[in-house]
């Protein structure tokens, strides 16, 4: 093509500078247009880009985190336990509950290992759900293990299958969904989680719950062929004693033969004391050894016992076998003299004196023994075993190295703890706590207001106020104590924002709560806290938590790490009881705390020298450290006075006041 | 302050008030006014530009807040309606904005201050939002509860019941929907 073509053709392009502005404006705004359009979509695209590996990554963080706990977990409920915590976390539920398939009566039952962000508010479900079972096709369990797939409700309330409907409602529960557990096409367990926001499910959501489920598969699968491998032996593994299969044989075998022969049957049952410390601290290895120098240690025993009471006496008809992970059950089959119970339990105790070696570490072990008996009119040897096993826990609960018999006052005295136990779930369900409250008061400003501390009562519907100390233990016990200090904290910030409420004098003033250990130690207890907080909309300088050294004997990696994270937002932190516990420096050298207070025994004892250095050291040790101090347990003007001059800045006790109703102490 | 929030402020400026008053308002309050949504810009920037609208068009600083939260909320369902589609009611959808503010700001800044919401029911049934951050906008996040409410054609009465902006620690609001 000639060049003069090219140039016709350019000539069309070829600005006209003839053209108005007005044109050339409408250009430029139709290219400014276009410029933003092309803007907009360049971020989109990007945006679209940036979410999805953002989510990508979430996803794979979470199932390396479920993949790393799965296999180092030791059982199967500690697996759970941290993949219904991870899942939680990262997709926002607000709890998550775990089944495992009953193999027998092929039912999804609850196996008590569930995860929730605010326990308290969540109560009535998750009693509801802990223990509960289904039956395939029933329920939200019940039409994953008939389907082997996901199941999603968006609202429960709606759903006329979903069983816990009421429970749902209360709590204010709205969108769940459960995810099966298999291994291969099996349905082996499976995990439901619940929200009160409505959750939907996204193809990367299903995706990355299926793999988990697989990963957690394979530990239930791991935990089948441990147990496949011991099932047909009659002798435990790790000590080589008759296991629960063999006990079992020979307790049916002394029933049978109990009443032709009238002699007695025994039955005691060991569980070792400190054993769980040994295992943490050295690892499982370390505690398998134990139990083996543990188990033969005990034979020595049992059999030195069975020779030198009765020669005769057949060498079957006295076991010593091992029932579980460091519980041991003696079967005494043939009893001829009651006392022989007792030298054996004396023989066993005294086993334990001498230390065990983990290296070259020194290891004190003690053991709780319950026993059961015979001829105190029953021959169940069943029922004898449950009995010494309720009397073990009985002298658990007295502290290390006891002895226990069964007897009919012991079944009452659990009998009547059980019915507690159920009221107690019953009070946390209908709110029956109620809070008093305590003066502190500034005693460097004569009897200055400056503070409560508040103390939890259950209002009990027939027996009127219950003390915690006859409840708390029970709570306790039962795994109940952090829905109940939940529910503390709670009321707590509340009656802050009331206090607040009543005019500048009382908007000074703070609130101290007990933190049960329990509470503490849960992994979530800072978040409750900060939520508590935002929620009430009360100052964070107003909170004072009180823990006690136990909490930091427990754990005191975990524990300063989260006092550090409450005093973060201003929450005052104050150790309870200073004094009376262990080595009360180093957790104060290491332990974040505002306060310390000095525990009651010294002030009722404060006339005497001893009592007044101690308290002296005491303030010394907490001016130097910046600590404030609060006497607790004031009674008389003489302590008062003494405190005055050794320079205590804070007390609490009768002299001021005791725990009131919230309107009573609010209005002093 | 990320991109976005200086997108929406723009496109309602400019469906409200013209194209013009955008530019006009980037010349008043001196900001560069380069902003894209994958970006994130100085709080100062949003404070200058609310503060000279304010002086613009004579009004409080909150009323403007107010005004753009409810704007805003038509333009984010136009670019994000996955967001709003799952929820029935404007209930729902206000619930939901942690999910769903948190994952957008963290996929571009890891780490990056977002600010959260607290939610409780109320007993008569009204929903609790409580709101913390020191930037102190509560005020565009009633507009936002407004516009979300708007977008479900529903009626919601919100009421104040403590604000940082009087010195409380956080703010606190009540909505009720009817």
């Amino acid at each position: 093509m000639p060049n003069g073509g090219t140039l016709e053709l350019m000539k069309h392009f070829v600005p006209d500078t003839g053209q108005s502005s007005e044109f050339r404006v409408a250009r430029l705004e139709r290219q400014l247009l276009r410029e933003r359009s092309a803007r907009l979509e360049a971020e989109a695209i990007a945006e679209r880009g940036l979410r999805e590996l953002y989510e990508q990554k979430q996803w794979l963080l979470l199932l390396q985190r479920v993949t790393k706990g799965a296999n180092e977990a030791d059982d199967i409920a500690e697996a759970f336990a941290l993949s219904l915590r991870e899942v939680c976390i990262q997709m926002g539920w607000d709890f998550g509950n775990a089944y495992l398939i009953d193999s027998g009566s092929r039912e999804a039952v609850a196996c008590d290992v569930w995860y929730a962000e605010e326990p308290d508010r969540l109560f009535a479900f998750i009693d509801a759900s802990r223990q509960i079972r289904f039956t395939s096709g029933i329920g939200l369990p019940g039409r994953v293990l008939r389907d082997s797939r996901p199941h999603w409700i968006l609202d429960v309330r709606d759903d006329e299958g979903f069983l816990r409907r009421s429970e749902a409602k209360r709590c204010g529960i709205k969108s769940g969904c459960a995810f099966p557990i298999v291994i291969k096409d099996e349905t082996v367990g499976l995990f439901e989680f619940f929200s009160s926001r409505t959750v939907m499910a996204t193809d990367d959501l299903l995706a990355t719950m299926a793999q988990i489920s697989s990963q957690l598969g394979r530990v239930v699968e791991r935990d089948r062929a441990r147990r496949a491998l011991l099932h047909d032996a009659s002798h435990d593994a790790l000590t080589g004693l008759p296991n629960r299969a063999l006990l079992a044989e020979r307790c049916a075998r002394a029933a049978a033969d109990l009443s032709s022969n009238g002699q007695g049957v025994g039955i005691l049952v060991i569980d070792l004391d400190g054993f769980k410390a040994v295992n943490d601290r050295f690892g499982h290895h370390a505690g398998d050894s134990l139990i083996r120098a543990l188990g033969e240690r005990l034979r020595g025993v049992v059999e030195l016992f069975q020779r030198e009471s009765d020669p005769n006496w057949p060498a079957e008809r006295v076991t010593l076998s091992r029932t579980g992970g460091d519980e041991f059950v003696v079967l005494l089959d043939g009893l001829a003299d009651r006392s022989w119970v007792d030298d054996l339990t004396g023989r066993i105790h005294k086993a334990f004196e001498r230390p065990f070696y983990i290296g070259s570490s020194e290891v004190r072990l003690a053991a709780s023994i319950g026993f059961a008996l015979s001829d105190t009119g029953r021959c169940d040897v069943n029922q004898l075993l449950r009995d010494a096993d309720l009397a073990m826990y009985e002298a658990k609960s007295e502290g290390r190295g006891r002895t226990i018999e069964f007897n009919e006052e012991l079944g009452e005295v659990i009998r009547n703890r059980r019915q507690l136990e159920h009221e107690l779930r019953l009070a946390i369900r209908d709110c029956q706590f109620r809070l008093f409250y305590q003066p502190i008061i500034d005693m460097r400003a004569g009897t200055e207001l400056r503070g409560y501390e508040a103390l939890v009562r259950w209002q009990h519907p027939e027996r009127g106020l219950v003390s915690p100390a006859e409840f708390v233990p029970i709570a306790e016990e039962a795994g109940l104590m952090s829905f109940i200090g939940g529910w503390v904290l709670h009321e707590a910030c509340d009656a802050l924002a009331r206090l607040h409420a009543m005019g500048e004098a009382h908007s000074r003033r703070f609130i101290s709560i007990n933190v049960a250990p329990m509470q503490f130690l849960q992994p979530n207890f800072a978040a409750q806290v900060r939520r508590t907080l935002m929620r009430t909309g009360v100052r964070p300088e107003s909170l004072k938590l009180e823990i006690t050294e136990g909490v930091a004997i427990i754990d005191p990696v975990r524990t300063a790490k989260v006092l550090a994270e409450v005093r973060e937002w201003g929450v005052q932190t104050s150790l309870d009881d200073f004094g009376t516990g262990y080595s009360s420096l180093s957790y104060l050298q290491n332990l974040p705390f505002d306060t310390i207070k000095i525990d009651k025994s010294f002030i009722d004892d404060l006339t005497s020298k001893r009592s007044q250095d101690i308290v002296r050291a005491i303030l010394d040790l907490a001016r130097s450290m910046e600590l404030s101090v609060i006497a607790e347990g004031i009674e008389t003007e003489a302590q008062r006075a003494i405190l005055e001059q050794l320079g205590c800045p804070f007390a609490q006790g009768y002299l001021y006041g005791r725990p009131v109703c919230e309107e009573q102490a609010f209005a002093l | 302050m990320k991109g976005i929030v200086f997108n929406l402020l723009e496109e309602a400026v400019s469906a409200a008030h013209g194209v013009d008053a955008w530019a006009d308002l980037i010349d008043a309050a001196g900001v560069s006014g380069v902003y894209t949504s994958l970006g994130s810009y100085p709080d100062d920037d949003m404070t200058a530009l609310v503060q000279s609208a304010a002086n613009l068009l004579g009004c409080p600083e909150n009323d403007i807040l107010h005004w753009f939260g409810r704007a805003a909320m038509p333009l984010l369902a136009q670019r994000y309606g996955d967001f709003f589609k799952g929820h029935a009611t404007a209930r729902s959808f206000v619930l939901s904005v942690n999910a769903i503010i948190h994952p957008e700001v963290r996929k571009l800044y890891s780490g990056a201050g977002c600010p959260h919401f607290h939610f409780e029911d109320a007993a008569d049934g009204a929903l609790l939002i409580g709101y913390r951050s020191p930037r102190k906008l509560c005020h565009l996040a009633h507009g936002f509860v407004q516009g979300a409410s708007d977008h479900y054609g529903e009626e919601a009465a919100i009421e104040h019941l403590q604000c940082m902006l009087e010195g409380h620690p956080l703010c606190r609001m009540a909505v009720r929907w009817s």
